[in-house]
């Protein structure tokens, strides 16, 4: 039993595993509370990203930046989640609010649409060259823990912090708050909710806002602990990042927790024993089937998730 | 309708307007409704007639093999966007794996008739069996609709979509990402087609013959049960029809006709690869739906001519302004409301134009350069009326700096916010410098990079249509019961 | 009235399309004997200017525009580049393909730049016997048995590159534990297969790992290198990943080094702190034969980064535009003169040495550099 490859795995996982549990957040916040499955979610990460290289760039460049590191991190994260808040808003109001009473296969469509529009975007603007946080000029490999057969640089451990950090300020905000509780109500049983007195569209304005900041922040996490990122990487997070909320039970904020780190750790354990299992015969290309399987599997045994209702639809 | 045709005329029709009924006697008797009713009254045939002469005689107008291939393309993707119509636009599923059906009909052709496979079948019956695997495989994927939602389901296709690509890609008889590229041509009774005009006689045959196959499948019970079934599902449900049957057939039957289209496209292109079946494919097919109006048989021809068309039109610099200020101009005339507004628009923008680029050239003449970009006429005039900063673009066409970003994504802010303005005439003000920046736009950054910015227009084109016109140009409304 | 209108429009529009498209192209495929003028004649470049491979691409066409804007300026000719992107799409190739060969002007193809698109437009360019040359197709088949007769390249191919990445690894690296891992494409499958051969038949223990071109994380497959392993042999055309790649290995303590096939030549992309890569042509950045090209090309381009694939396209276009004025020295030229003048060529390469083809189109003597990177800084090795 190599243990040195499996803590490393596990660390690896843990890592992915917080960065899809953030998209996931997002993913699942948005379909708790409009039904809908936001399929532009993966490119408001993509977004993210990039704000986060225009920060770096902005200020200075990664090998010689204006401000101390830490400070440089948490301005990007700031700019990144206010940036792709706003573009949730916007996407909201734009290319889901016409289609609230449309047949639900419209603004799935229309999802398609905004993904391919800032995918082409942001390739028009920036270019097909795949742009480099140089993460790595910015905060040296070596630096970080090194214990026993653990080797974890200290951008990981600031992904993980950050992460666990912003997912408990959105479990604060969902229990604690009235914003919180206008979400759930609003989640549960929309035009109740509005008889109620709660502002429906406010409300979905703002989920919308604080689940593409959630986005967003993971595309700088991305950025930061991966190093590149180009116009397309979106499309692999919003994949994972669905199947981790649709794992945890979609519409369920500790379910998409739950399925991000699930996800994640499914991910860097397939890559590291699919050989072993497999004899051989499949080598690491095939890890991506291993988190179809899960999926797929999910969908016929339990469509719920681990932590949803079964659905009960009234007539 | 009158309970008594009697002497006494001056008794009231009951059940009758006479203020609706007159108006809708004066409509009924315009030009648009009777030629409406013509059409409508036309039979199949000669419907189906109208529809295949234009691609008929396509191949007598040109003589280009560029074109001809353009035209092979299009009906190519004629027929993709006719099986994607089947399970999107009759049985209401969002299918987002559908290209991989038009990827095993193109792999099964190489199966079939390529020297790496060793064997060369003729088309009769390869063409045939190809579909029938293809539906075949369609009703495996569709397996799963049964127990799941409509977004659900569009993941499930989604990552077959990924598994197929990935398998594709790594299986040793697929030869991977190299593709097999040493495919026979078509073999027809024997007889091999070499040339362009016959694999496009080909498609087009196929293109009649599948038409005809929808048409009468619209018009059976099944074309009925599927509407009933889009409308509402639980309803059809509870109305005893068998749902989930009835879905798998419109996967089946979606999948054989992508099926069928890959078989042709194979020998065309003579090499399958991997790449050739990706999401770019599957979001273009769909505008293509989406635009012709889904569910519609013309709507979806139409649609697919008229994108296919674009995209090609847009390839390069020379014909792209064309397209770009023709599609500018057909929008303000399809959503403007007094006809002239437009117009009106129009001429204030060309105004608005000079103003501006005779004060930029006087204060700073650093604004107004020569044409970078774009070779046509219409280019050479506009580029005279628009500002052309030097400098905001490299000779690739990539932005330098974030002047040109800024103004592009300005843009876009621009455009959104007219929709949110409410007042008329305020929207009609707000268009005219918005349009203005829309033409600086095009002619310094959208044009350097044609390639990109079709698909840019494509996403745009895709939301805007959602929004405001989700049924298409030829679709029905419609409207969802809660 | 709205709905006449808008109809009115549409047909207009197509109409025009129509007639400006039929106007530009509406001539037949040309045949290897058409007569075309020797004023204004295009150089047809096909390569991905977009997609996964674009920065590639890109970097290809401005150097070939640079070329051609030098060469313009030596020699008084009127040459243009028509780009022509593949999108890396077989389709997209083939249409591209398509279109090169019934222009009229176009008496040269720069290119494809992947094999692929050799593949499927190699016989249409054969057809019409319009010449295809190409810096940075690398795959075997593509001259093997000579299948496209005007298809030439200024780059030596795969079979060329793995046994010298072989060599270099088992002699000048000593390694007996090698992981060799591609990036499932057209280009990095089969070289990295070729490789793993040549080590394997050489008794250095191989094992093979695969990313997907579009990867970011390599963490867990750097978890599956064990420490016994001395190099990572990485078949890609993404620099960056190969960054990533070098620092994930760092980062895990292991102690294997990353070698990096030609895609992964980059001095702004990879900078690992130790690494090697192999490049199928000198950069000229090291050359100081070519360092007054250097200068002029960053003037032209505003100091754009470039590696190897630029440099090798320039070649190309020279190779092109030299033959096509020697064809057009008695005013007139036909594609199949220009495709005779092409296998004769016998210039002085940028390179070092002089460009000659041998009879499958490649090209002779061809060299393979290594360099080692140190703390990001290249130096020649090898």
């Amino acid at each position: 039993m190599d243990w040195d490859k499996l803590v490393q795995l596990l660390v690896n996982g843990v890592t992915l595993g917080s960065v899809y549990a953030l998209v996931a957040l997002g993913f699942s916040m948005i379909y708790g509370i409009l039904k809908l499955l936001n399929l532009a979610h993966g490119d408001v990460v993509m977004v993210g990203a990039f704000i986060g290289w225009g920060v770096i760039g902005w200020l200075g460049g990664a090998q010689d930046p204006n401000v101390a590191v830490w400070i440089l991190i948490v301005l990007m994260l700031l700019a990144a989640m206010v940036g792709c808040g706003f573009l949730g808003v916007a996407i909201e109001r734009f290319a889901y609010r016409p289609l609230r009473r449309a047949p639900r296969i419209a603004p799935l469509i229309s999802a398609l649409g905004v993904s391919f529009f800032l995918q082409n975007s942001v390739l028009l603007l920036f270019g097909a060259d795949f742009r480099s946080y140089e993460a790595f000029d910015l905060v040296d490999v070596e630096v970080g823990i090194s214990w026993g057969p653990l080797n974890v640089w200290i951008i990981r451990i600031i992904v993980i912090a950050s992460a666990f950090v912003m997912m408990a300020g959105l479990w604060l905000l969902v229990t604690r708050t009235k914003l919180g509780k206008a979400m759930r109500a609003t989640a549960f049983d929309r035009e109740a909710a509005a008889m109620m007195g709660v502002d429906v569209d406010r409300v979905i304005v703002k989920t919308f806002f604080i689940g593409s900041a959630l986005a967003g922040a993971a595309g700088v996490l991305v950025g930061l602990v991966f190093g590149s990122i180009n116009h397309f990487m979106g499309f692999n997070y919003g994949l994972k990042g669905f199947t981790a909320a649709v794992v945890g039970g979609i519409g369920s904020i500790p379910g998409a927790m739950f399925g991000g780190l699930f996800i994640g750790l499914a991910d860097a354990l397939s890559v590291g024993y699919i050989e072993d299992f497999t004899r051989g015969r499949l080598g690491s290309a095939f890890s991506d089937l291993v988190v179809f399987l899960i999926l797929i599997v999910f969908m016929l045994v339990r469509p719920q998730g681990i932590f949803g209702k079964p659905e009960v639809k009234k007539v | 309708m009158s309970l008594d045709q009697g002497p006494e005329q001056e008794q009231p029709r009951i059940g009758v307007d006479e203020w609706v009924a007159s108006a809708e006697e004066r409509r009924a008797r315009s030009l648009a409704s009777r030629a409406q009713d013509a059409i409508d009254r036309a039979p199949a045939p000669v419907k189906l007639l109208a529809l295949a002469a234009p691609f008929a005689i396509f191949p007598l107008l040109v003589d280009s093999a560029y074109l001809m291939q353009v035209g092979i393309d299009t009906l190519i993707f004629v027929l993709l966007a006719h099986g994607l119509n089947v399970a999107v636009g009759w049985v209401g599923l969002l299918d987002l794996g559908f290209v991989a059906f038009f990827g095993i009909g193109a792999y099964l052709y190489a199966a079939l008739a390529s020297e790496y496979a060793g064997r060369h079948w003729d088309a009769a019956i390869a063409i045939p069996l190809i579909a029938a695997a293809a539906a075949a495989a369609g009703f495996l994927v569709g397996l799963p609709s049964r127990r799941l939602v409509g977004d659900y389901l569009a993941i499930v296709t989604l990552f077959f979509l990924q598994l197929w690509l990935v398998i594709l890609v790594n299986a040793s008889w697929s030869r991977g990402p190299n593709g097999i590229s040493d495919l026979y041509p078509l073999q027809l009774f024997g007889q091999q087609i070499t040339s362009l005009d016959g694999y496009f006689y080909v498609a087009l045959v196929a293109f009649v013959l599948i038409i005809s196959f929808l048409y009468l499948l619209n018009q059976s019970r099944t074309g009925r049960a599927w509407r009933a079934l889009r409308e509402d599902e639980l309803a059809a449900e509870l109305m005893t029809m068998p749902v989930g049957r009835l879905k798998l057939m419109g996967f089946a039957v979606g999948a054989g006709v992508a099926g069928v289209a890959g078989a042709i496209f194979a020998p065309v292109q003579g090499a399958v690869f991997p790449a050739n079946f990706d999401l770019v494919l599957l979001i273009t097919v769909y505008a293509m739906v989406v635009l012709g109006g889904a569910g519609s048989l013309v709507g979806v021809t139409v649609g697919a001519v008229l994108i296919n068309g674009s995209l090609e039109a847009l390839r390069d610099a020379d014909n792209a302004s064309w397209i770009f200020y023709g599609i500018v101009v057909i929008a303000l005339i399809a959503l403007l409301r007094p006809w002239w507004q437009p117009f009106a628009v129009i001429g204030a923008t060309l105004v608005f134009g000079f103003v501006v680029h005779e004060v930029a050239e006087q204060a700073r003449p650093s604004l107004v350069g020569e044409t970078v970009f774009g070779g046509s006429r219409i280019d050479e005039l506009i580029d005279a009326w628009v500002l052309l900063p030097q400098d905001i673009v490299t000779q690739d066409g990539l932005p330098t700096g974030w002047t040109g970003r800024l103004a592009y994504i300005g843009l876009v802010a621009a455009v959104l916010g007219l929709t949110l303005v409410r007042s008329r005439v305020w929207r009609m003000v707000g268009l005219v410098p918005v349009l203005y920046l829309a033409a600086c736009v095009w002619a310094n950054l959208l044009i350097a990079q044609p390639a990109v910015a079709r698909y840019v227009l494509i996403g745009a084109l895709l939301v805007g249509l959602m929004a405001y016109r989700p049924e298409g140009i030829f679709g029905k409304q419609r409207v969802e019961i809660v | 009235m709205r709905k006449g209108l808008i109809a009115a429009s549409l047909g207009l529009l197509a109409a025009a399309m129509i007639a400006t498209s039929a106007l530009a192209r509406s001539e037949a495929t040309a045949t290897p004997a058409q007569l075309a003028s020797c004023t204004n004649v295009s150089l047809g470049f096909v390569g991905p200017l977009t997609g996964p491979a674009g920065f590639l691409g890109q970097e290809q066409i401005s150097w070939l525009r640079f070329g051609v804007q030098k060469y313009n300026r030596a020699s008084g000719t009127r040459f243009k580049v028509v780009p022509g992107d593949t999108e890396l799409k077989a389709p997209v190739a083939r249409t591209v393909a398509r279109r090169f060969v019934s222009d009229r002007k176009v008496m040269a193809v720069i290119g494809p730049s992947e094999s692929q698109a050799v593949r499927v437009g190699g016989n249409l360019y054969e057809k019409a016997g319009l010449v295809a040359i190409s810096g940075s197709a690398t795959a075997v088949d593509l001259t093997k048995g000579r299948p496209y007769t005007t298809f030439f390249r200024v780059n030596p191919n795969d079979a060329i590159q793995a046994p010298q990445i072989v060599g270099f690894v088992s002699r000048n690296l000593g390694a007996k534990n090698v992981v060799v891992i591609d990036s499932q494409d057209d280009y990095s499958i089969p070289l990295a297969s070729a490789i793993s051969r040549g080590l394997r038949a050489r008794n250095v223990t191989v094992s093979r790992e695969s990313v997907s071109a579009d990867d970011t994380d390599f963490s867990s497959i750097v978890a599956n290198v064990g420490n016994e392993v001395n190099v990572v042999v990485f078949a890609t055309q993404v620099a960056s990943a190969a960054n990533t790649l070098s620092n994930q290995l760092r980062e895990q303590g292991k102690k294997a080094v990353v070698f990096g096939t030609d895609g992964a030549y980059s001095p702004s992309q990879f900078k690992p702190r130790l690494g090697y890569v192999s490049v199928f042509a000198p950069d000229l950045h090291f050359d100081r034969s070519a360092r007054g090209l250097v200068r002029e090309y960053n003037r032209y381009s505003k100091n754009r980064s470039f590696g190897a694939f630029g440099p090798a396209t320039y070649m190309a276009g020279l190779v092109a535009m030299n033959a096509i004025t020697k064809a057009c020295a008695n005013g007139q030229a036909t594609r199949s003169e220009v495709v005779t003048f092409v296998r004769r060529t016998n210039i002085p390469s940028i390179f070092g040495g002089t460009v000659r083809f041998s009879r499958a189109g490649d090209p002779l003597p061809t060299r393979f550099s290594f360099y080692k990177v140190t703390n990001g800084t290249y130096s020649p090795v090898g």
